[in-house]
């Protein structure tokens, strides 16, 4: 299977995937919350969609000597940087950019995550957004590393940092099978990089909201969209890295890869509501000393494997 | 209705501002939110609708009317004085949201400026006017920068210096102890030193005021500790737990659900192991507490509050506050100090 680059004209057809698949892992966590609260688990499908309606509704909030075009970068950050990442992604055989460097730039678009959601916390120039934001680095300084020699397992195994290679050297046997470790390490840092479950303390009850204590309206429901968009384009990529990508028997590879992002991010949310918060501070030593050494083993695995095969 | 505004209420927002004394009519709406499939708002810029449980002193009541002007809008205040009153008063509030000839007006007459409280702290009396030294202090938006804090500053463990701040947590805080308010000084997120005190309702409370010591008080305090851990469904349970246990018997197979599946949680032990220390044991020990249904030894005091929560960051003080199950409804009143 060969993955082609289609032109620039289906970015927005790109953008409007992502969203729609953003909006189904919406609507499970909805109803998952409806069921929670003891009513029927299909009213809360609608949720997503409600939701949007309440907030483009609301009056956006403004607070003394707001910082606001540092704000806006940080709150459209979510969302760009999201769409950033499924634009190296070949959904089965096309792909809007089809990067020779594609796996250090979902890296790099993610680092640029710590940079968005800081400036969300510290545009409103006020106490628990910022406390939020510093929250999320905190918590960056023990994910990232993680997350980098996890990405380059895969990268290695195929000799290439193309996703489209990638996909290819899968054809017979799924990375995730011999390399376990970096597809759980990859997928904690997705839920990481996402403010997700027990990653979420960058907008935790515990900060009243963190990077969103302050932001209502059109604001409030970009770093909502752009959350749900970044778990979504996380599980893309994983699919992508761990999965196989588009391989799979019958179906075409296009439903292939939607098929595994869909159960991926199914699980990815569930874990979400289910795991408590993990503090940031709690986080840095199993993160440096249990799980980079682990990560870092799995690698040299890889690379032995990969050097006794050829 | 038309249809946005049907949407737009679907699933709204409330903003809990309760009264010390007041538990029964706050879980009463707390009920009524989940009936209607609403949620619990985390802040003011999440509300849609602000629910006063309780007649609140002078005060507490100029901070609810502050919280009031920061939410965004459209929005609702209600008043819930008795538990009965909950399901009218939540209807009320949906209407007035949906209605848009309301919410036009309410939006036209606020300010387009933020809504500014008080400073934390009185600013120093003006002395000689010729000490020009202040002139040069850049003031955004009117307000003095964070500086390093000379009589305040304490000395930092990790040699930072931070801007010293002076925040006051409460008393209008999701998941907080009725009226408390915590006056804290901050550098970076870190508490240097706390000061709490509970504020008054206007007259008598009714009877009962307080769920401490019953299984409801007990699983009230379960689902506010877990809601802050970030258990979401689990904070659910608990709440309906506690629902179930004021109007009649705990379902005992849920109960014991619920109890086996957070026991088992080792992660949930972990993140809470060593937060809030006391004789009896620490958060994850008083969790295991409620769990068993086993009554503590004694109630903490104000003072200790304060002492506790000296030396932890923003985030752990929630936790170990939720863990402490405060009774404010005893109205302790006097300001205890700690850490200067």
């Amino acid at each position: 299977m060969t993955v082609v680059q289609v032109s620039a004209g289906w970015v927005p057809l790109a953008a409007v995937l992502l969203l729609v698949v953003a909006t189904a892992a919406a609507s499970l966590d909805g109803a998952l919350a409806a069921r929670a609260d003891g009513q029927q688990a299909r009213s809360g499908l609608v949720l997503p969609v409600a939701g949007t309606v309440r907030l483009f509704r609301q009056r956006r909030r403004a607070t003394v000597a707001a910082d606001t075009p540092l704000r806006w970068a940080g709150l459209a950050g979510l969302p760009t940087a999201a769409l950033l990442m499924v634009a190296v992604v070949p959904l089965g055989r096309w792909t809007v950019a089809d990067l020779a460097v594609g796996v250090v730039w979902f890296n790099a678009v993610d680092v640029l995550l710590w940079a968005a959601v800081w400036l969300a916390g510290w545009g409103p120039n006020s106490l628990h957004p910022l406390v939020g934001g510093y929250r999320f680095l905190a918590q960056a300084l023990s994910y990232e590393l993680p997350l980098m020699f996890a990405l380059t397992a895969p990268a290695v195994a195929a000799g290439s940092l193309r996703l489209g290679d990638v996909v290819t050297a899968q054809q017979h046997l799924w990375f995730v099978v011999w390399m376990p470790v970096a597809f759980l390490v990859f997928c904690a840092a997705v839920l990481a990089f996402s403010a997700w479950g027990p990653f979420g303390a960058a907008v935790g009850t515990t900060t009243a909201g963190g990077v969103l204590a302050e932001a209502s309206g059109v604001d409030r429901w970009l770093v909502r969209t752009g959350r749900y968009a970044l778990l979504t384009a996380g599980a893309a990529f994983a699919a992508t890295a761990f999965l196989g990508g588009g391989h799979g028997p019958l179906l075409p590879a296009w439903l292939w890869l939607l098929a595994k992002t869909a159960v991926l991010l199914a699980v990815l949310v569930l874990l979400g509501r289910q795991l408590p918060l993990i503090r940031p501070e709690r986080l840095a030593a199993p993160a440096w000393l249990v799980v980079l050494p682990l990560t870092l083993l799995q690698l040299l695995a890889v690379s032995l494997v990969v050097v006794v095969r050829t | 209705m038309d249809l946005t505004a049907r949407l737009a209420t679907r699933r709204a927002a409330v903003l809990l501002a309760e009264v010390p004394g007041w538990a029964v009519a706050r879980c009463a709406v707390e009920r009524e939110v989940r009936a209607r499939g609403w949620r619990l708002a985390d802040s003011p810029a999440d509300a849609d609708v602000l629910a006063v449980c309780g007649r609140p002193g002078a005060r507490l009541g100029t901070a609810v009317d502050l919280v009031w002007d920061q939410l965004p809008g459209p929005r609702a205040r209600v008043d819930v004085d008795d538990p009965a009153g909950a399901a009218p008063a939540l209807a009320a509030a949906a209407a007035h949201l949906a209605d848009l000839a309301a919410q036009r007006r309410d939006a036209q007459a606020r300010p387009a400026e933020p809504a500014r409280g008080r400073p934390a702290i009185e600013a120093p009396p003006d002395g000689d006017d010729d000490e020009g030294d202040d002139m040069d202090m850049p003031m955004p938006g009117g307000i003095p920068l964070a500086g390093s804090g000379d009589d305040d500053q304490l000395a930092d463990p990790d040699r930072l210096d931070l801007d010293v701040l002076h925040v006051p947590l409460g008393p209008v805080l999701p998941r907080w102890p009725a009226g408390l308010l915590l006056h804290t000084t901050l550098q970076g997120d870190l508490v240097v030193a706390a000061r709490a005190e509970v504020l008054e309702p206007a007259g008598e409370p009714p009877r009962p005021g307080t769920l401490h010591g019953t299984p409801a008080g007990r699983w009230d305090a379960v689902a506010t500790l877990l809601a802050l851990t970030g258990r979401a469904d689990g904070a659910a349970a608990a709440a309906r737990l506690r629902d179930a246990a004021l109007t009649g018997d705990v379902p005992r197979r849920d109960a014991e659900r619920l109890a086996h599946r957070l026991r088992r949680s080792r992660l949930l032990r972990w993140s809470l192991r060593g937060l809030g220390t006391l004789p009896e044991g620490d958060a994850a020990d008083r969790l295991e507490h409620w769990l068993t249904g086993a009554d503590r030894a004694r109630p903490t005091t104000l003072d200790q509050v304060a002492d506790l929560v000296t030396g932890l960051d923003l985030a752990a003080v929630r936790l170990v506050v939720a863990s402490l199950d405060l009774d404010t409804a005893d109205r302790v009143h006097v300001p205890v100090e700690s850490g200067t």
